[in-house]
């Protein structure tokens, strides 16, 4: 087991330092943008790309770097010439820096000067109170409508929870909030339209988190819902609970002790995954409240291409993707002690 | 073999019948053409005989023709007209005359335009091509203003300024809680919400007692520091102004109409040193300050104590240099550092050389040498300045401007100039921390991505008679970037002090009691490549003189494009007011926005003058005011069809099958598509493919063009010649309009590269009637002149000497010569002495160690007829020292170079001390 363990979180390891890399290369050949102006905005430009490493500059030119991006004026005989560091050389010396010092690098844009860590770090507390807020609803509310659904399969109530679970589930977390801060803060005026900030009073901190998580939990609750009543109605016509029944039970006890039981199987790895793929927070749905977490640093640092900043969230979401999947497989060995991971035939 | 004939005999009978059809259609044409083109003659006198030609206009009649072209001619008159001379203006007027009835008697359209360009050169040719040394520079603002009014009135005859779309001004609300300074925008001030403004009333939504009075707006991303000095962009230094204190600052006249300088860290205007000649310009210039002794304090809301130390402690003499030293020295990094000590504008003597020097750091030397000192003389504290360029005395003051804030140099050694005004590594120490204010407000709190807060400074100097306002919350709002209601939703909800009215919901607020409208800072243009073939090759071709294409690369010039009435056209053809109101910006058909001052000291906007109105008058003459009118666009696209036809550059189509002018339009977003580019393309293609233009004959289709980046637009199409049109504004500086009037330029040197509209030689005298005082310019020559000073010859804009450096030989005795041959372009205006000449060595500099040196050599001089030939000799040692690499590298390349450092005295002016720089390889 041990070993399997040690397999799997090394496989996500490499898959996690192969989708760095790529990520990496990538965004490091985007366009190079540049200022409109002058040779004075040009070399005011280019000198603080230089400083920040992004680019190489020298006074004669040179064949063996990329493209020249610019030339400044002939002055007492020399010039600069600045070309964009080599992606290649980039790559390595970011990785070197991570392996041997385990440092991150710093922001250049976002946050100038502050260490990517501690701005990430300074984030993902938001981002997980509110995944945590969103796991505490949806969790027990999506697994009991689905249970409700399953066990009044084909009547009214189920009718109108799958219909409303069909109309939810279709709704992006992006349109929803739209309605609500449309209906809740600015019509009715009864909950915050903005995330509250840290010197908010207490009650307007409480009420802030009401929005976001209920858009954040309603396509979980739905999610959980559709997937808990599919495999209870499976479980309900399966032969094994028949002979329970036929054993004595009674429908109650039948579906408590051996339905439930038994459909919770495929279930709640399902739901730990979600728990922990929420920490990754919500890109949009951040940004759109004003949330401070990481979902929406990662697509502000994007805009300022911070890179820096970008990868070590990207190294968090891709971690936590990764893990996640390993979390997934081995908790189907202790929730059911009949799947052995790793076993031998 | 016998089908074949059949098939060829068929053939040949059809071709005859096509032919006989043709021939039988072209005589019907004739048949009609002749009644059209002579119906006027005929009514005017029905005994003439009829014209002995057909004219050949396609799409206008030849009255029509000839009228519009006559206009043209008198339209040149008219322009040149105040310029000239009473024998100029009784020989111009002669030529016109001449020039009118010889369009009147042309008989075909390249006839007329025959006609009309000889008249145009007859009229040139009564002007005396300027010559000299010409600088305008001490005129007055009224006198150069006219100068721009010129300028700009060449750029809107020739195309140069592009067309014009909209200014971004904007609708703005405020909260019914403010008090506005003014309720009418003041151009270039703004309505004063804060300067002279009050909040009366609390913000129910704010839950911090303390902040309930604050003025409350909004940014959408957080900056992540207030340190404008090491900043690009516009964000921080919107931000940094409110804790900064400027040596002036300007505050709204008692009538409301306008604003005053007035001096803020200075006690008085600045007083000129050097002032030699007594025209009020100079390059020195004394600023008397306040310090501590005038009760001037730093303010930080710091609760570290290390930094609460500095809470109230008073302003000392020497913290006015700090900012100086903090800005120019390279390893600093800083932004703003580079900009000023590369710049043109504004520049600091010696802060270039001591930029350069400080790589390792602050360097003392260097330092010694840059125009900045402070002392105290009779008990009052001075600075002072030396510029490289005389300036007048608003512009002492302009430049002086809010980067170079005092600040006591231990306080930077405490927090470090990397965390100056941002955070520190660990993110511990806010730019709360790490600022002192001497502006009117002082960072309260910043909490980062939600919220950055700012107190009302009691130490501010004025803060006891203006910025009422106690404090301003600046709420970090992310939504507004992704939607465009979420601003104007939150200001509705009683959350924010003010917005701009997004498009959506202009029709519901226009008229709103809390809406202002605002002019803006820039117009966004349509910018044309009106060049033809032989013009654009020799701009961007293989050896173009702008940018090298290869050959396969060229871009496919549209005919149409240069042809000016074409561009006239498609001017016409904009609905602005519908374009601007649809947006919230505002109409404009100016080439300059609202922003720029024409008399920046008393906030006179260039757009009020007269000298703007004259130069726009045709443009919006006979329009709803804003350069549409439908009927000329489509007049003007029937002149330029007619002309295009007989210049035989467009072969008509047929209704069913029409010829397709494609036009692509470059942009710079793909949301400008819907933006704009739909619009745009709907107005030029209505207005174009209306039957009553060629009867379907063309048909004009535009297209979307966008990049991978927004400045790909400039730097991939609009300045390397690789467009049909290109969206786009460059902003320049407001204060100085004639400045800015260099990216007309088609020269590079004087546009800085930054030319976006192609067609026209700016600096040929001929493309245009530039006359100023009886004497014909080209716009280089003019503009230059007005700006600094212009060595004219022949109406042309010409460097004053022309340097032809000749390589380094060996000579028998191991020294080596070289030879420098100065060419002046005004012999009898120019005296060139030469100092001396510097060897540098250029091979360990590249190619070796990095050790850079450079040494006096001998050098001889002879002249001869205006050229200057200096002669110069390597002594063989140190040229055999030079030539050497320092053993570190094995590509010896002998590199190296020659500064020849001269004075110039052109036109009685002298400039010291320049140099001619040249690289050289030393021969084995």
């Amino acid at each position: 087991m041990a070993k399997y363990v040690i397999k799997r979180l090394i496989l996500a390891f490499v898959t996690t330092f192969i989708i760095l890399s790529i990520s990496y290369v990538l965004c490091k050949l985007l366009p190079f943008d540049r200022p409109i102006g002058g040779d004075q905005q040009q070399i005011a430009y280019f000198d603080k790309q230089y400083s920040l490493g992004y680019v190489a500059r020298f006074e004669v030119e040179r064949d063996d770097y990329g493209p020249l991006l610019y030339k400044s004026p002939l002055e007492r005989g020399r010039r600069n010439y600045y070309y964009q560091v080599p992606v290649l050389k980039q790559y390595t010396s970011w990785l070197k820096n991570i392996c041997t010092k385990w440092d991150w690098g710093y922001s250049k844009s976002f946050q100038p000067n502050v260490s990517a860590s501690v701005i990430i770090m300074s984030r993902v507390g938001y981002s997980i109170k509110l995944n945590f807020f969103s796991a505490i609803l949806s969790v027990p509310l999506g697994i009991l409508l689905g249970i409700w659904a399953a066990l009044k399969k084909n009547t009214m109530t189920d009718h109108t929870i799958s219909t409303l679970v069909m109309v939810f589930i279709s709704v992006p977390n992006f349109v929803l909030i739209s309605f609500m801060l449309r209906i809740f803060a600015y019509r009715l005026n009864w909950l915050p339209s903005t995330w509250p900030t840290d010197t908010a009073s207490a009650g307007t901190k409480v009420l802030g988190y009401i929005i976001p998580v209920f858009c954040l939990s309603v396509g979980s609750i739905c999610s959980y819902c559709r997937y808990v009543r599919a495999e209870l109605c499976e479980i309900l016509e399966s032969d094994f609970l028949l002979l329970a029944r036929t054993k004595g039970l009674t429908r109650k006890q039948a579906i408590v002790r051996h339905a439930l039981k038994n459909a919770m199987v495929p279930i709640f790895p399902w739901i730990l995954g979600e728990i922990i793929g929420l920490l990754s927070g919500s890109m949009i749905l951040e940004s759109l409240y004003g949330i401070p977490g990481i979902g929406k640093l990662f697509i502000t640092v994007l805009n300022y291409k911070d890179f820096d900043i970008l990868f070590v969230d990207m190294a968090i979401l891709t971690t936590i993707s990764t893990v996640s999947g390993v979390v997934l497989d081995l908790s189907y060995g202790f929730i059911d002690p009949r799947i052995r991971m790793g076993a031998k035939k | 073999m016998k089908n074949m004939k059949k098939i060829l005999s068929l053939a040949l009978v059809g071709a005859m019948v096509v032919s006989l059809a043709a021939c039988e259609k072209k005589a019907n044409n004739e048949v009609k053409t002749t009644p059209t083109a002579a119906p006027t003659k005929a009514v005017q006198s029905e005994t003439e005989k009829a014209p002995a030609y057909v004219w050949d206009g396609a799409y206008v009649e030849e009255d029509d023709y000839k009228a519009y072209i006559t206009y043209d001619l008198e339209a040149i008159s008219e322009t040149i007209e105040p310029q000239l001379t009473s024998a100029q203006k009784t020989a111009v007027s002669a030529a016109v005359e001449k020039g009118k009835a010889a369009i009147a008697s042309a008989q075909s359209v390249t006839a007329v335009q025959k006609a009309y360009q000889n008249a145009y050169t007859d009229i040139l040719s009564k002007i005396e091509l300027a010559n000299g040394v010409e600088s305008f520079v001490k005129l007055s603002r009224a006198e150069k203003t006219d100068i721009l009014g010129m300028l700009e009135k060449y750029g809107v005859t020739t195309g140069i300024t592009g067309v014009t779309l909209f200014e971004n001004g904007s609708y703005v609300m405020y909260n019914p809680r403010i008090t506005l300074g003014t309720e009418n925008y003041i151009v270039g001030y703004g309505f004063g919400a804060l300067k002279e403004g009050d909040i009366t009333a609390d913000l129910e939504y704010e839950t911090n007692p303390a902040w309930k009075r604050y003025y409350h707006t909004s940014e959408t991303n957080d900056p992540g520091t207030l340190n404008y000095l090491n900043d690009q962009g516009a964000q921080v230094g919107d931000l940094y102004e409110y804790l900064a204190a400027s040596y002036f600052t300007t505050f709204m006249k008692s009538t409301k109409d306008g604003y005053d300088w007035t001096p803020e860290l200075a006690m008085e205007k600045p007083v000129p040193v050097n002032d030699t000649d007594g025209d009020g310009a100079a390059t020195k210039w004394r600023f008397q300050i306040r310090t501590e002794k005038e009760g001037l304090k730093y303010t930080t809301g710091s609760k570290i104590p290390s930094r609460a130390a500095f809470n109230n402690r008073g302003v000392k003499l020497e913290d006015y240099l700090t900012p100086y030293k903090l800005l120019l020295t390279q390893a600093n990094n800083l932004y703003r550092g580079s900009e000023a000590a590369n710049s043109t504008s504004g520049a600091i003597k010696g802060a270039k050389d001591y930029y350069n020097a400080s790589k390792d750091g602050f360097n003392e030397d260097a330092w010694k040498k840059v125009g900045v000192r402070v002392y105290e003389e009779n008990g009052k504290s001075y600075l002072e300045i030396e510029f490289t360029t005389e300036y007048d005395r608003f512009y002492a003051m302009y430049y002086s401007n809010g980067l170079y804030m005092p600040v006591p140099q231990d306080f930077i050694d405490l927090v470090t100039v990397q965390n100056y005004l941002g955070f520190n590594k660990t993110a511990t120490e806010t730019p709360v921390d790490n600022s002192l204010s001497l502006g009117a407000f002082y960072p309260e709190a910043y909490n980062s991505d939600q919220e950055i807060v700012f107190k009302k400074n009691p130490n501010y100097v004025f803060a006891d008679s203006k910025y009422k306002v106690q404090g301003v919350h600046v709420k970090i709002f992310p939504a507004a970037e992704t939607d465009a209601s979420a601003t104007i939703n939150e200001f509705l909800a009683g959350h924010f002090d003010a917005c701009s009215i997004p498009m959506d919901y202009l029709d519901q607020y226009r008229t709103d009691p809390r809406t202002r409208s605002t002019t803006g800072d820039s117009c966004f243009k349509l910018n044309m490549n009106a060049t033809d073939q032989a013009t654009w090759e020799a701009l961007f071709g293989v050896n173009g003189t702008v940018t090298q294409t290869e050959k396969d690369a060229y871009w496919n010039l549209k005919p149409v494009m240069s042809n000016a009435h074409f561009r006239k056209g498609l001017s016409y053809a904009l609905d602005r007011l519908s374009f601007a109101s649809a947006r919230g910006s505002v109409p404009s058909v100016d080439y300059l926005s609202s922003n720029y001052m024409s008399d920046p000291e008393d906030g006179v906007s260039y757009s009020t003058t007269e000298a703007h109105k004259n130069a726009i008058k045709a443009l919006v003459e006979e329009t709803d005011g804003y350069g549409y009118s439908l009927e000329l666009a489509r007049e003007y696209f029937r002149l330029a069809l007619t002309e295009l036809e007989a210049e035989k550059k467009i072969t008509p189509g047929t209704p069913e099958n029409p010829t397709v002018l494609d036009i692509e339009v470059a942009w710079q977003r793909p949301a400008q598509e819907d933006q704009y580019h739909k619009e745009v393309k709907k107005y030029f293609e209505d207005a174009f493919n209306d039957p009553s233009v060629s009867g379907g004959k063309y048909k004009l289709s535009l297209n979307f063009w966008v990049g991978n980046v927004w400045s790909d637009v400039y730097y991939n199409k609009m300045m390397v010649g690789q467009f049909d049109i290109g969206f786009g504004s460059i902003s320049g500086n407001s204060l100085d309009p004639l400045g800015f009037m260099n990216v007309l330029s088609s020269d590079q040197e004087i546009s800085h590269s930054f030319t976006l509209n192609w067609g026209t030689d700016t600096n040929d005298p001929l493309s245009y009637p530039l006359v100023y005082d009886g004497k014909l310019y080209s716009f280089d020559a003019l503009f230059n002149a007005a700006n600094t000073s212009a060595v004219v010859v022949d109406g042309k804009n010409k460097a004053a000497l022309d340097m032809v450096y000749t390589q380094l030989k060996k000579n028998d005795d191991g020294t080596y010569t070289a030879r420098l041959t100065v060419s002046e372009a005004i012999p009898d205006q120019t005296e060139i002495k030469i100092n001396k000449v510097v060897c540098c060595n250029y091979e360990r500099y590249n190619n070796g160690d990095g050790q850079y040196a450079e040494e006096e050599v001998p050098f001889t001089v002879s002249e001869m007829n205006g050229v200057t030939t200096v002669t110069v000799t390597v002594p063989a040692a140190l040229a055999a020292d030079y030539a050497t690499g320092s053993g570190t590298t094995t590509k010896n390349e002998r590199t190296t170079g020659f500064d020849f450092y001269y004075d110039i005295t052109l036109g009685g002016n002298t400039t010291k001390d320049i140099y001619y720089s040249t690289n050289d390889v030393f021969p084995e």
